[in-house]
């Protein structure tokens, strides 16, 4: 009993809990309008497509995979969405369209990687740039407003009674359904079979190809829903839209102990990561931090939460290596 | 149960999280209504957020100076914000900064017209009064437009500008900032139209429209690939402050400017050297006496002394008189062509 909660007290989880108590406390107590309402609920909802995107990228870094194509899926999405309400289309149409689209642009990472096995990273930075001008090229310059209520309602108002915007919604059910299906059901244990090991699994029966396509499916629908979202908070759809937010998803997954070595990582940690760079974000621009200095800080915390992760993976391997009785070589092979 | 400590941990934070914007919610409504309620009029000094394209461009930094010199003389404060990306969406986080930070006023240089429409609408709800200046936002996101010229003026400017160093003769081309650009989309739409139906510039012909993305090196890249791909060109026009000086500058560097002639819009200081030459020409005004003006329009308007209808007249200190016009823009005044012997009135 006592060393499950040592284990518990040690993991990452648990230190960043304590992070986002901390942070939450400090904000409160020293940005002047950050427990205002009205940041908290525009927080939220600026955050919620970046925090949206987390959730699959998370399960694709398990598998030792990366999507860095998503923003500009979410870009796409909107694109085909704006389309759809200039052919005027009805509402329930266009969110078919984004989701479609995004579904699409997934099966395509998802076939370049899980089936022709070229490397992730490689295959959706190409996509970046191929989804991005694709916006540019379907829609022109000319963004499409004004938007159907839906989507304007969705990116900006809140729940009525509640600062809770609704942006927020889809993350807090979806987070619960990554969790559940990642901690609790067969694919999850499948997924960190993958990650723990591919061989291993593949030789254990597991389909890893089509678990890896699937988790890109998912990635691209989830952007296209992020890319609803991101069009309402910006009542308007345009060439641009989500663009430059990989840097807050990547920065979530990692922050949120999703190792870069596969098999790593928990829902928990990500629903913390988004809350700890959503405070982070807000309390930066509430003390009317620039724009570049936003960037450098979150940049910096990506960068230090691959150090920090990593270096204690190391760490914990190389202690657990003196004491094994006989010394085997490739800490990090596994 | 192995796993679900952290999981509950989570919930149990985002839950805090969300109930603390609730309680919080419930406590202070009544004093944001009384806060907006009064906020309507202000005696005396203003609080102005002023929201840039971005925050390094020397033109706004010049407009922010401008702005807090004004300021400074009745105690006025002024919160100048930094947005990294000059798009409407990355405007949107600083709206609400803003609005967070209970100013008086919010003066924005839309990115675009739409994105931070939704925001803006939210700071009229919370009785701050919105202006635009420089680049417009929607209409009815905001009360009064600062515009520093005349869209189709500044447009015919740049382009008889060129007409007169190309001898009104040959290929040009056009090097924009962004393709969603307000102000240079509107321009180039003017030079079209000109163009097409006036026809001194018979002769001339627009062969292209590049993008320089609002990036030096961009610009100065596209500068250089431009004259490769059309060996025929004889001039460009640059209609972005960034663009001008890089495009300029690019094009001496190889041999190119003087072969290839550069009108455009940008800080005079920056080009001075080239348009000495004679090889380039810009279309300006003062910039400084746009700042002056957004300032001076934010603080009548914080007072109720002034509102956004058409022929409401207004004096501001050391630039005379203005005249609202139609949907509450308010003119600075007639660009100037600036060639080597009216440089020196440009400080800028």
């Amino acid at each position: 009993m006592l060393t499950t909660v040592k284990t518990k007290l040690r993991s990452w989880e648990f230190i960043l809990f304590v992070l986002v108590v901390v942070m939450l406390l400090v904000a409160a107590a020293l940005v002047p309008g950050f427990t205002r309402p009205f940041s908290i609920s525009t927080g939220l909802a600026t955050f919620a497509p970046a925090a949206l995107m987390a959730l699959p990228l998370a399960l694709l870094v398990i598998v030792r995979d990366i999507d860095i194509s998503v923003a500009s899926i979410a870009g796409l999405s909107s694109v085909a969405a704006g389309l759809a309400i200039r052919a005027e289309l009805s509402v329930p149409m266009v969110v078919v369209a984004a989701l479609v689209t995004g579904l699409l642009c997934g099966a395509i990472n998802g076939f370049f990687v899980a089936v022709l096995g070229l490397p992730a990273l490689l295959v959706t930075l190409g996509t970046l740039a191929l989804f991005r001008g694709l916006c540019y090229v379907l829609l022109g310059g000319t963004p499409i407003s004004p938007l159907p209520d839906f989507f304007t309602v969705l990116g900006n108002d809140n729940i009525p009674g509640l600062s809770i915007p609704w942006a927020i919604v889809p993350f807090v059910v979806l987070a619960v359904v990554f969790g559940i299906v990642l901690h609790r059901g067969k694919v999850g244990r499948r997924i960190y079979a993958i990650g723990g090991n591919p061989e291993t699994a593949r030789y254990s029966g597991v389909r890893v190809a089509r678990i890896r396509f699937v988790l890109f499916l998912v990635s691209g629908v989830m952007a296209g829903l992020a890319g609803m979202i991101n069009m309402g908070i910006t009542s308007q759809v345009a060439p641009d839209g989500a663009q430059g937010l990989e840097l807050d998803v990547i920065t979530v997954v990692f922050l949120a102990g999703v190792s870069v070595l596969g098999g790593k990582g928990r829902i928990t940690g990500v629903v913390l990561a988004s809350i700890l760079i959503l405070s982070l974000r807000k309390s930066l621009q509430l003390m009317n931090v620039s724009g570049y200095t936003q960037g450098i800080a979150v940049g910096g915390v990506l960068i230090a939460s691959l150090l920090v992760t990593n270096l204690s993976q190391r760490l914990l391997g190389s202690v657990r290596e003196r004491r094994r009785p006989v010394p085997t070589l490739g800490v990090e092979a596994g | 149960m192995k796993r679900s400590i952290p999981l509950a941990l989570g919930a149990a934070a985002l839950l805090t999280f969300s109930l603390a914007g609730c309680a919080a919610d419930a406590g202070s409504t009544t004093s944001e209504a009384a806060g907006s309620a009064s906020a309507d009029c202000t005696d005396g000094p203003i609080k102005i957020g002023l929201i840039p394209k971005l925050g390094t461009d020397p033109y706004m930094v010049t407009v922010q100076k401008a702005v807090e010199a004004a300021a400074a003389k009745d105690g006025s404060t002024v919160i100048y914000t930094s947005p990294s990306d000059a798009t409407g969406a990355a405007q949107i986080p600083f709206v609400n900064q803003l609005i967070s930070q209970d100013v008086d006023v919010i003066a924005i240089s839309g990115s675009d017209l739409n994105s931070a429409s939704a925001a803006l609408a939210k700071a009229k709800e919370a009785g701050i009064k919105v202006i635009a200046w420089d680049s417009d936002v929607a209409t009815d996101s905001r009360a009064f437009f600062l515009n520093q010229a005349d869209t189709s003026k500044i447009g015919d400017q740049m382009l008889a500008s060129l007409a007169d160093m190309i001898g009104s003769e040959g290929d040009f081309a056009i090097l924009s900032s962004t393709q969603t650009a307000v102000n240079q989309n509107a321009w180039i739409e003017s030079i079209k139209d000109k163009l097409a139906n006036d026809s001194k510039y018979s002769k001339m012909k627009l062969v292209t429209v590049a993008y320089g993305e609002e990036k030096a090196d961009v610009n100065a890249q596209k500068a250089k690939e431009l004259v490769q791909a059309y060996p025929d060109l004889k001039g460009i026009i640059v209609p972005a402050g960034i663009g001008l000086p890089a495009a300029s500058e690019a094009l001496s560097q190889s041999g190119d400017l003087g072969r290839v002639k550069i009108s455009g819009l940008g800080p005079v200081s920056l080009v001075s050297q080239y348009i000495e030459t004679g090889n380039v020409q810009d279309v300006w005004w003062n910039v400084t006496n746009l700042g002056t003006l957004t300032f001076a329009t934010a603080q009548q308007y914080a007072q109720c002394k002034i509102e956004p209808k058409a022929g409401t007249k207004y004096s501001v200190d050391g630039l005379g008189e203005f005249t609202v016009g139609d949907n509450g823009t308010v003119l600075l005044g007639e660009p100037t062509i600036v060639t080597p012997e009216n440089m020196k009135d440009f400080s800028f």
